[in-house]
């Protein structure tokens, strides 16, 4: 594809450089988490065991309500665990993880700058010193790759909802974050267009060399994707199953699917989803 | 400043609609206006129904009522000899004066002393009790204070003005700054944003909307309150020549004072909103 081609271009040198067995970057243990409304505790997450190697790709699915997007939270230190640690480069998270990218599942796209200038501005930090050409380049980079050329100098207001999306993607995936952190990203696109974001998206992960951690509900998107499964439980969120995903990456997104092994791994992971998107909706 | 448009149309559009270029269609509106002729044929018309409406006044019988009701003719010469001898824009100029000093100091007080408030959050919950209670106090009635503390002169009306202009503004910073949403401000933290960056990227450009709004308001707000002062007590003003006359039993004096009350708001009026077209192209 030409936009992985033009990444490709951009890519780290590194790239290909063998790796040793990477070490953790995210280790998560015993993590529960608990909240209070009206005087009733809940457990959002229940004894949470969950270690991610460096550059691995991993993706919790599960039914809704099961504490999948406050795994992330804790992880990018927006939450603090009642019990137990969630540690980031062998370092217990205390503050906000400013090293992890989060694309949260709720759009926080700056209603008054354009798309490309809200795709631009984590280069006008700081703490990323860019020349405004570099930062330009960039953003027509980002711009390109998640297919929103034409529509640079729209406001939010004035986007599609998956538009927007994809907006938030290019704004957290243009200062190559080391980790990135992904809360069901493409549930508002059509099946092709998320098709397509999800090669992108690999290409992208696989060249920067980024660990990821991949909340959906798409059981099929999480098999196409990672190098492990992560099943959780109905509330309180528990790890049910985890399995590694036995196809090479990267892979063919758009073939992947008619593969037997995907096959074989989707039935048995729908086995323990159903059950458990059964009990997730008595409400 | 483009974006400020921008960001309020961000802000108040419906977020569910989705597409751009939403077209209400020929509506009523257009509808009405084909059947109205055009303009020099409207211009004459006006003017007509005007000049007929003068014309009664000034010719109808009913002399009993005259002394209260006037005659335009009257009312003129009294304007005419306003202009000659410099009262007319002596105290238009002292209205104007008051109004665009309460308005320009109060704007400023009120943006910071909100901005404070709402960034300082212990400051907040001490006096907010306080603050409250100055704020639901209609200021007009601290009129009589202000006499007694600052004369009826220029001080005591532009205190007033100053303090309800501020007091718009002050609510409306603070409340803008509480409507901010939260992820914003953590989506740019997670990006390593500092908070002084925080302060100009998020901050900033989410409250100017609620600013320009509240200090469009707070023109007419400080129009309107420099006027009720100046019926209170003042010497000068257009308000003290209206009040002035009217005790005097002068209807010829009143209603001139009153028609030139009339003129300085449409001046006012259209002059804002040309600031605003400037502003939001």
């Amino acid at each position: 594809m030409q936009l992985a081609d033009n990444l490709r271009q951009v890519g780290d040198p590194a790239a290909d450089r063998p790796a040793a067995d990477p070490p953790f970057k995210v280790e998560i243990t015993g993590l529960t988490h608990s909240f209070a409304t009206r005087g009733k505790v809940t457990d959002a997450l229940s004894a949470v065991d969950l270690a991610v190697r460096e550059r691995e790709f991993v993706a919790l699915v599960g039914p809704s309500g099961c504490g999948k997007t406050t795994v992330l939270n804790c992880v990018a230190g927006l939450l603090r665990p009642t019990r137990g640690t969630v540690n980031y480069d062998g370092k217990p998270v205390t503050a906000l993880n400013t090293r992890i990218g989060y694309l949260s599942q709720k759009d926080t796209l700056l209603p008054w700058r354009t798309a490309a200038d809200n795709i631009r501005i984590a280069m006008e930090l700081k703490c990323r010193p860019t020349s405004r050409a570099a930062a330009n380049a960039k953003v027509a980079a980002m711009i390109d790759l998640v297919g929103l050329k034409g529509f640079e100098r729209h406001y939010p207001a004035e986007l599609s909802g998956g538009m927007r999306k994809r907006v938030a993607l290019a704004r957290t995936l243009i200062y190559e974050p080391e980790a990135l952190l992904l809360d069901e990203p493409f549930g508002a696109l059509d099946a092709q267009l998320r098709l397509i974001m999800l090669d992108q998206l690999q290409t992208l992960t696989t060249i920067r060399r980024i660990t990821v951690l991949f909340v959906t509900h798409d059981l099929g998107e999480a098999i196409s994707l990672a190098d492990r499964v992560v099943v959780f439980s109905a509330r309180p969120g528990r790890i049910r199953v985890i399995r590694d995903v036995p196809i090479p990456r990267p892979r063919d997104i758009f073939r992947v699917r008619f593969d037997p092994r995907f096959a074989r791994l989707h039935e048995e992971l729908w086995d323990e989803l159903k059950d458990e998107v059964v009990k997730g909706t008595d409400i | 400043m483009p974006d400020a448009q921008q960001a309020a149309a961000g802000i108040l559009s419906d977020p569910g609609h989705d597409g751009p270029g939403y077209d209400p269609g020929p509506g009523v509106m257009t509808r009405l206006g084909r059947l109205v002729p055009g303009g020099a044929a409207r211009a004459l018309g006006r003017l007509g129904l005007l000049a007929a409406a003068l014309a009664a006044w000034q010719y109808l019988p009913g002399s009993e009522g005259r002394f209260w009701i006037s005659d335009p003719i009257s009312i003129g010469s009294v304007l005419l000899g306003w202009i000659a001898d410099g009262t007319l824009l002596r105290n238009i100029l002292a209205t104007l004066e008051v109004m665009t000093a309460g308005y320009a100091v109060g704007c400023v007080c009120g943006i910071g002393l909100g901005l404070l408030f709402g960034l300082v959050r212990p400051l907040d919950t001490v006096l907010s009790p306080f603050v409250f209670a100055a704020y639901s106090l209609p200021k007009i009635a601290l009129i009589p204070l202000l006499i007694i503390l600052y004369g009826i002169g220029f001080e005591s009306k532009f205190v007033l003005v100053t303090l309800v202009v501020s007091f718009m503004l002050f609510s409306s910073t603070v409340d803008g700054i509480r409507n901010i949403d939260r992820d914003l401000v953590q989506a740019l933290r997670l990006m390593g944003a500092t908070q002084d960056e925080i302060l100009r990227k998020v901050l900033l450009p989410a409250i100017r909307p609620w600013i320009f709004t509240s200090m469009r308001i707070a023109v007419n707000t400080a129009f309107s309150n420099t006027l009720l002062a100046e019926l209170l007590a003042a010497n000068s003003g257009i308000g003290f020549l209206i009040i002035t006359y009217s005790n005097q039993y002068d209807a010829a004096g009143t209603y001139a004072a009153v028609l030139v009350l009339v003129a300085v708001s449409v001046v006012l009026t259209e002059l804002l909103s040309q600031v605003e077209r400037y502003m939001s192209v």
